[in-house]
């Protein structure tokens, strides 16, 4: 009695698998890996958000010097005026920005990077047109470094001024790249149910 | 789907999937504490602050000394706040780059180093916040900094950053190696 249990349990087993195509075996959805570059790239921006946690925590002293050394040596986008009082705050608010920078990347990256894996497993997983998922990927690559906006972000308040590295910065780096990686989940979640519609058809 | 020889995810070991959703329920759990026990809490580090005039430097006179107690508890509660941002991040991190490891790193002995660091040191690594937070009342903002990052930030966050730039490492030589 067991034994024709266990049979059939294995029948079932497999008549799941076959149904089901290669992604499926028990009855169960395999996860499939994305290419290897865009894993890569996620693990990459996670590699460099972490360091730079650490270099925040560790080296922020320096950091702090360095912002008010380049500050101090473009007095005019910051707009100094050599009154003391006032040039204090202004440097005070442009390394504030600058510091926010990094720690926006660092946060971003941690976030990002595990978000373009998931997403991309995905896309390999439930997305079954080729040029589709290449598109996808190129999106969620592009959309994994949007982080380094924040680095670039913290290099263009210092070199810029504030409000001039901030508006730069957020229009022709961290809108294009956020934009790819909204426009990637959107479409995916479009192609998730198109596919499946398909599945149906079929 | 992804064609022929496109590769299947492996599940990284039980124990770092556990710690993972472990960390993650943890952040959940200090989150809703600190909404919850925000008044119990500022009472109770500033009552141990209090009790500590030489470690914070009180000296007698409420208007510096409420400046100085407003400072240890904005940062004692920066403390919880980092501490459920990163252990929310941190266990996602986990099932990411310990999945990436178990998958993707053909070396028996590389595979098991990797996904050892990513799950201590990714466990370990925010409860640093906890631990800086809880120690802010009794040795102060710095006493209690030098002892969080001597005992977790820098191994186990140390931990974390070497596996990262590790597998990193063995990624991109691989896909050096495809080109």
């Amino acid at each position: 009695m067991g034994l024709v249990r266990r049979q059939t349990a294995r029948t079932i087993g497999v008549a799941r698998l076959t149904r089901g195509g290669p992604s499926s075996t028990l009855g169960a959805k395999l996860m499939r890996c994305p290419p290897l570059a865009v894993v890569f790239v996620g693990l990459f921006v996670i590699a460099l958000g972490e360091t730079a946690g650490a270099v925040i925590s560790q080296l922020r002293p320096q950091m702090v010097r360095y912002a008010q050394w380049r500050i101090a040596a473009n007095p005019q986008p910051h707009g100094l005026v050599r009154s003391a009082e006032y040039d204090d705050e202004v440097t005070a608010r442009a390394v504030y920005s600058a510091e926010a920078g990094l720690s926006f990347f660092h946060t971003h990256a941690q976030g990002l990077g595990p978000l373009v894996i998931f997403a991309s497993t995905v896309a390999a997983s439930v997305v079954p047109w080729r040029r589709a998922r290449g598109a996808l990927y190129l999106l969620f690559s592009l959309g994994a470094l949007f982080p380094l906006g924040y680095l670039a972000y913290s290099v263009a308040v210092l070199e810029w001024g504030r409000d001039a590295g901030i508006e730069t910065v957020e229009r022709y780096v961290l809108a294009p790249l956020g934009s790819a990686a909204i426009v990637g989940l959107v479409a995916l979640a479009v192609l998730m149910v198109a596919g499946r519609r398909r599945g149906h058809g079929a | 789907m992804t064609g022929p020889g496109s590769e299947v995810w492996r599940l990284p070991p039980l124990a770092s999937l556990l710690a993972a959703i472990l960390l993650i329920a943890c952040a959940e759990v200090g989150g809703a504490s600190m909404v919850k026990f925000k008044l119990e809490l500022t009472r109770w580090a500033r009552s141990v602050v209090l009790a500590r005039p030489a470690v914070h430097g009180l000296v007698g006179v409420r208007d510096v000394d409420e400046r100085v107690i407003d400072e240890a508890l904005v940062k004692f509660d920066a403390g919880l706040r980092l501490f459920h941002l990163h252990a929310e991040g941190m266990g996602l991190v986990i099932i990411a780059t310990t999945m990436t490891a178990a998958t993707l790193v053909r070396s028996d002995s590389s595979r098991r180093a990797l996904i050892a660091l990513f799950t201590v040191g990714g466990a370990g690594y925010p409860f640093g916040y906890l631990l800086w937070s809880g120690l802010i009342p009794f040795y102060g903002i710095q006493g209690g900094k030098v002892v969080a990052e001597w005992f977790v930030w820098i191994p186990f966050g140390g931990a974390t950053i070497v596996a990262a730039w590790w597998l990193a490492a063995l990624l991109g030589a691989r896909l050096l190696r495809r080109a």
